[in-house]
């Protein structure tokens, strides 16, 4: 993706397991922040009025 | 290399004389010198349509997927390579194939010899290591070293690594090259110069999927692209479906692409696509130190699992 | 509307992820709204198309978790 210029932090990966409640709770405050920082996305987004 | 049709030939009408395989693919002449076309000799009487020299470009292997019948098949170092992911990838068995082996020293770009000859060509020679062409009263030569395919300048794995018989004495390997310089250069790049970079280069792409029907390793039965429920990638030339459809093409050729080049050749308007394969060629040569097509035994790096993979971008 | 909030693509393995955030629910802990889940059988169901699919449509992250 990064390749492709694409923010590196608009797609995450990550483990948790079922008993992991508070790491899920973690990573979301995470990945919420950093998607969040880099505000909207403009690249590979499809207009919507153009394709209808 | 220019001397290999004599053996070529010997073994194929022997193959078929013998009845070992059903038919031999090779080459024969196309209808424009400096073209070649896929041939499938299915006669002893018919081996004297085999020809070869270095416009032989065209990936055999492409034609192999689930045959049934016992096939004879010519062989360069990547054509031998996508057999061996054929192999791994159960679309032909190994007992099936009598592979004739031809260690090459790269094939030429008839593209850049039209471009630089700017004439029609009528007549096409080449010796070992020079290619003359005539055309509108005029005649030049080339060094074949300086036409030589972009990926085939780049090779590293000339001969032939799994094969029955030989046409020829195996060739020294090339072994101080730099096959990456352009992928680094791009890496190197800030994400809106990479964005800009790539929507600039697939600016022209029609989407005629020519790359795709090219590939030796795209044969899944419905392409994502022709999918319709969902519709992953859009019809139309929407920039981001372009892009949607190189990406992903590049993904699904990932840890198999053996760079032979036939997407690049096969695209009429000149897109090097090969930008994106080669990309998931080197990751999966520094992540997993994997290059396709080696070895018939061994599982590809996306298919196994071992503890000590690394662990790309994780939480 | 006041300050602006990402859209957050989630695609959640069933018995992984899924299952933290229906433990994280049940214990009524508090996380941020912006996650779209999607629960998938096995991240092994993940496919680069999804990701691509949903920046296409509009989403501003996607998180992948098994």
């Amino acid at each position: 993706m990064e390749y492709m210029g694409i923010d590196r932090d608009r797609l995450h990966f990550s483990w948790v397991s079922s008993a992991e409640a508070s790491k899920f709770i973690t990573v979301v405050k995470e990945v919420t922040a950093s998607v969040k920082a880099l505000g909207p996305a403009t690249k590979f987004v499809k207009d919507r009025r153009q394709v209808s | 290399m220019i001397g290999y049709i004599d053996k070529i030939r010997e073994v194929a009408l022997k193959l078929l004389n013998e009845e070992k395989v059903d038919m031999v693919i090779g080459y024969r002449q196309g209808s424009l010198p400096m073209m070649t076309e896929p041939c499938f000799v299915k006669r002893p009487e018919d081996v004297e349509t085999l020809i070869w020299d270095s416009n032989c470009r065209i990936n055999l292997a492409a034609y192999l997927m689930d045959r049934k019948e016992k096939i004879g098949i010519i062989a360069k170092g990547c054509d031998s390579r996508n057999i061996i992911n054929h192999l791994v990838e159960n679309k032909i068995k190994r007992e099936q194939l009598v592979i004739i082996g031809a260690p090459c020293k790269g094939m030429i770009d008839n593209k850049a010899i039209a471009l630089q000859f700017g004439q029609d060509i009528d007549e096409y020679q080449e010796t070992e290591d020079q290619i003359t062409v005539k055309g509108g009263g005029t005649e030049k030569t080339f060094q074949k070293v300086d036409v030589l395919q972009e990926n085939c300048a780049i090779c590293n794995h000339r001969n032939p690594v799994v094969y029955d018989e030989l046409a020829g004495d195996l060739v020294e390997e090339q072994t101080d090259i730099d096959r990456y310089e352009d992928i680094r250069k791009i890496e190197a790049m800030d994400i809106d110069e990479k964005w800009n970079f790539f929507e600039d280069m697939l600016s022209t792409c029609i989407r005629c999927y020519a790359c795709r029907n090219a590939c030796p390793l795209c044969y899944c039965p419905t392409c994502f692209v022709d999918e319709s429920k969902p519709q992953w990638v859009g019809k139309s030339n929407d920039p981001n479906d372009t892009r949607t459809f190189h990406f992903l093409r590049a993904f699904h050729c990932a840890g198999r692409c053996t760079d032979c080049g036939a997407c690049e050749r096969a695209c009429p308007m000149d897109i090097p696509v090969r930008l994106f394969t080669k990309k998931l060629g080197k990751d999966c040569l520094d992540l997993y130190g994997w290059e396709a097509g080696l070895d018939p035994e061994q599982r590809p790096p996306l298919d196994t699992f071992k503890p000590d993979d690394p662990n790309v971008g994780m939480k | 509307m006041s300050e602006w909030e990402p859209k957050i693509l989630a695609f959640l393995c069933n018995w992984c992820s899924y299952g933290a955030a229906d433990l994280a629910g049940v214990s009524r802990m508090q996380y941020p709204p912006n996650l779209r889940v999607i629960r998938i059988p096995c991240s092994g169901r993940m496919s680069p198309k999804f990701v691509l699919s949903a920046f296409m449509n509009g989403a501003d992250g996607v998180w992948v978790s098994g």
